[in-house]
């Protein structure tokens, strides 16, 4: 485990468009064995960056490589490769254990058969396998998907927002199977757009937003990031112009604005300031009736990580 | 060259409820007509010529047939295409001359299966009594071939264009029964000259009976050639196949 491995995924310069419209801009990044999530607004280029690393996109310029080889244009390499895609389309007219079989058989797989009831125990979905999978729930659909990507055993599975529809329960659970392929040494890139799924699973991030890669390496730095970016509060208070003048003077604090009975406060440091402001508040006997942030929308976050 | 789950699985895929019903419904418009013809026959009608040019030339090779062929070979690969689980094929280590030719496989026996019992009922009713003459055997042979041309040439459109069917329905009906009706020349990229040419082989018939457009050898050779490079281009296509914004 300790030897140092050549990347699973090496993505090198790769753009890709539709026509006029650039999807993925110049993104390079590289992964080795782990847990990586690709972390990004709907419409990122999440799915298209996905899509390229499991050969269904071609890139418009730059360089795929996965397990060391070109993606596109090469079935052989879904010897190594799971995917699951974000669609819940599956087979309407095959049972659960009939989808997975048949995704065993045609990998060739020696004994199809163990192959899949395994794959199953491992998504748990033992009571419901002989059902037809068209009546399935989303989140079970979610779950056979999986189950079918990772019969064979890949060294690199990708999966396309694979937490949506599944109940917290079952997200739990398709966390840990996750964390245990990755300790086994296999590679994992998954898709979210929702912030704590990425923080409680991947071990390292890629940002995408609007098509660039916004920021990537450890969760914990680029959490740090988002935190600490500057931030717009909104207060309106029993005497706003004292509160302001006070704020001013707080270190956490770079600008204050008073407009139309309420006050504006401007802060680099969020944490800081968030504990300042009810002490600064008291010490001038002023009394806050509200306080809320103004850009915490996850692509407020985003763009800022874009234009630093 | 051809993998037996995908066999299975596009059977299972095709076969369902609506489409079977659909299809088998159909298949029993030429067969009812036939019955029709036999009934309304007097002593004064030619019964050979009633079988072959108009049972089996218009109802089946004309109407029956690419309208089969056409269904079940654009389903065979674009209702996956269109619902999302071609990704589950496509991501296996399958080379794509394998998928295609396992689609068309299940197309062109899904289409037989319809077309060459429709064309025998309503073939052997129409001329029951009368010296066959090769007849019914000539378009039971052309069906067969002409169910394998329509299928490669439909599967390839399924997978070039979105709108697979309705630039069938436009080849099938604008250019087969208008455009080389009107100028001979193009006789030769029509699938229903070739399907009437390899039946006529077959026939000992004068030509009032039946007259192909197209000379047996020229008709088999294209038929071969067109499969051949509509094939080519299924493949070609599918492995440059991406997905799709929605997929």
């Amino acid at each position: 485990m300790n030897e140092p491995k050549s990347p699973a995924v090496e993505v090198t310069n790769v753009s890709r468009w539709y026509g006029n419209i650039v999807a993925v801009n110049d993104i390079t990044f590289s992964l080795s064995a782990g847990i990586t999530g690709l972390l990004g607004p709907n419409g990122a280029g999440k799915s298209t960056m996905l899509h390229m690393l499991a050969g269904f996109l071609r890139p418009s310029a730059g360089e795929v490589r996965v397990l060391g080889e070109s993606t596109w244009g090469n079935p052989e390499m879904y010897r190594r490769l799971g995917l699951v895609p974000e669609r819940e389309s599956v087979y309407p007219f095959l049972t659960g254990y009939e989808f997975v079989l048949e995704s065993a058989r045609l990998h060739k797989l020696p004994d199809a058969e163990a192959a899949t009831t395994l794959a199953i125990e491992r998504v748990d979905l033992q009571s419901a396998m002989h059902r037809a999978s068209g009546g399935y729930s989303k989140g079970m659909k979610q779950r056979i998907k999986i189950a079918a990507a990772l019969v064979h055993n890949p060294e690199v599975l990708l999966l396309d927002e694979p937490f949506n529809g599944a109940d917290p329960r079952q997200r739990l659970q398709l966390m840990e199977l996750l964390r245990q392929m990755a300790s086994d040494g296999k590679t994992i890139v998954f898709s979210s757009h929702i912030l704590e799924e990425v923080e409680r699973l991947a071990e390292d991030v890629l940002v995408i937003v609007a098509g660039r890669l916004a920021a990537s390496g450890d969760f914990r730095e680029i959490r740090k990031l988002m935190t600490d970016r500057p931030h717009t509060f909104v207060v309106r208070a029993s005497d706003n112009r004292r509160l302001a003048a006070s704020l001013v003077a707080d270190p956490s604090v770079y600008g204050v604005e008073l407009r139309d009975g309420t006050l504006e406060v401007r802060t680099s440091e969020f944490a800081a300031f968030t504990h300042a402001v009810a002490g600064v508040a008291r010490r001038n006997d002023v009394s806050i009736f509200e306080i809320r942030p103004t850009d915490e929308s996850l692509e407020s976050v985003f763009s800022y990580l874009v234009k630093r | 060259m051809i993998d037996s789950t995908i066999v299975r699985l596009t059977f299972r895929q095709l076969l369902g409820q609506k489409r079977t019903i659909l299809m088998a419904a159909f298949a029993l418009l030429p067969v009812l007509i036939a019955l029709l013809v036999r009934v309304s026959a007097d002593s004064g009608d030619d019964l050979q010529e009633l079988t072959a040019s108009v049972v089996l030339d218009v109802l089946v090779v004309g109407l029956l047939l690419p309208f089969t062929a056409l269904v079940f070979g654009t389903a065979a690969l674009g209702t996956e295409f269109e619902d999302g689980t071609a990704v589950y094929l496509l991501s296996k280590p399958i080379p794509r001359a394998t998928v295609v030719l396992s689609k068309l496989l299940v197309a062109w026996l899904a289409t037989v299966g319809v077309v060459l019992i429709s064309a025998l009922a309503a073939g052997l009713i129409t001329i029951a009594g009368e010296p066959q003459d090769g007849i019914v055997l000539g378009f039971a042979v052309g069906v067969v071939a002409g169910s394998l041309v329509y299928c490669a040439a439909f599967i390839w459109l399924s997978i070039a264009t979105s709108r697979a069917l309705i630039v069938g329905l436009l080849y099938v009906f604008i250019w087969e029964n208008v455009v080389v009706g009107l100028f001979e020349g193009v006789r030769v990229f029509s699938i229903r000259a070739y399907t009437a040419g390899i039946a006529a082989i077959f026939m000992d018939v004068p030509d009032r009976v039946f007259e192909a457009d197209l000379a047996g050898g020229v008709a088999v050779a294209f038929a071969i050639f067109i499969i051949a490079l509509t094939t080519w281009f299924a493949v070609r296509a599918l492995s440059r196949w991406e997905i799709g914004e929605a997929s």
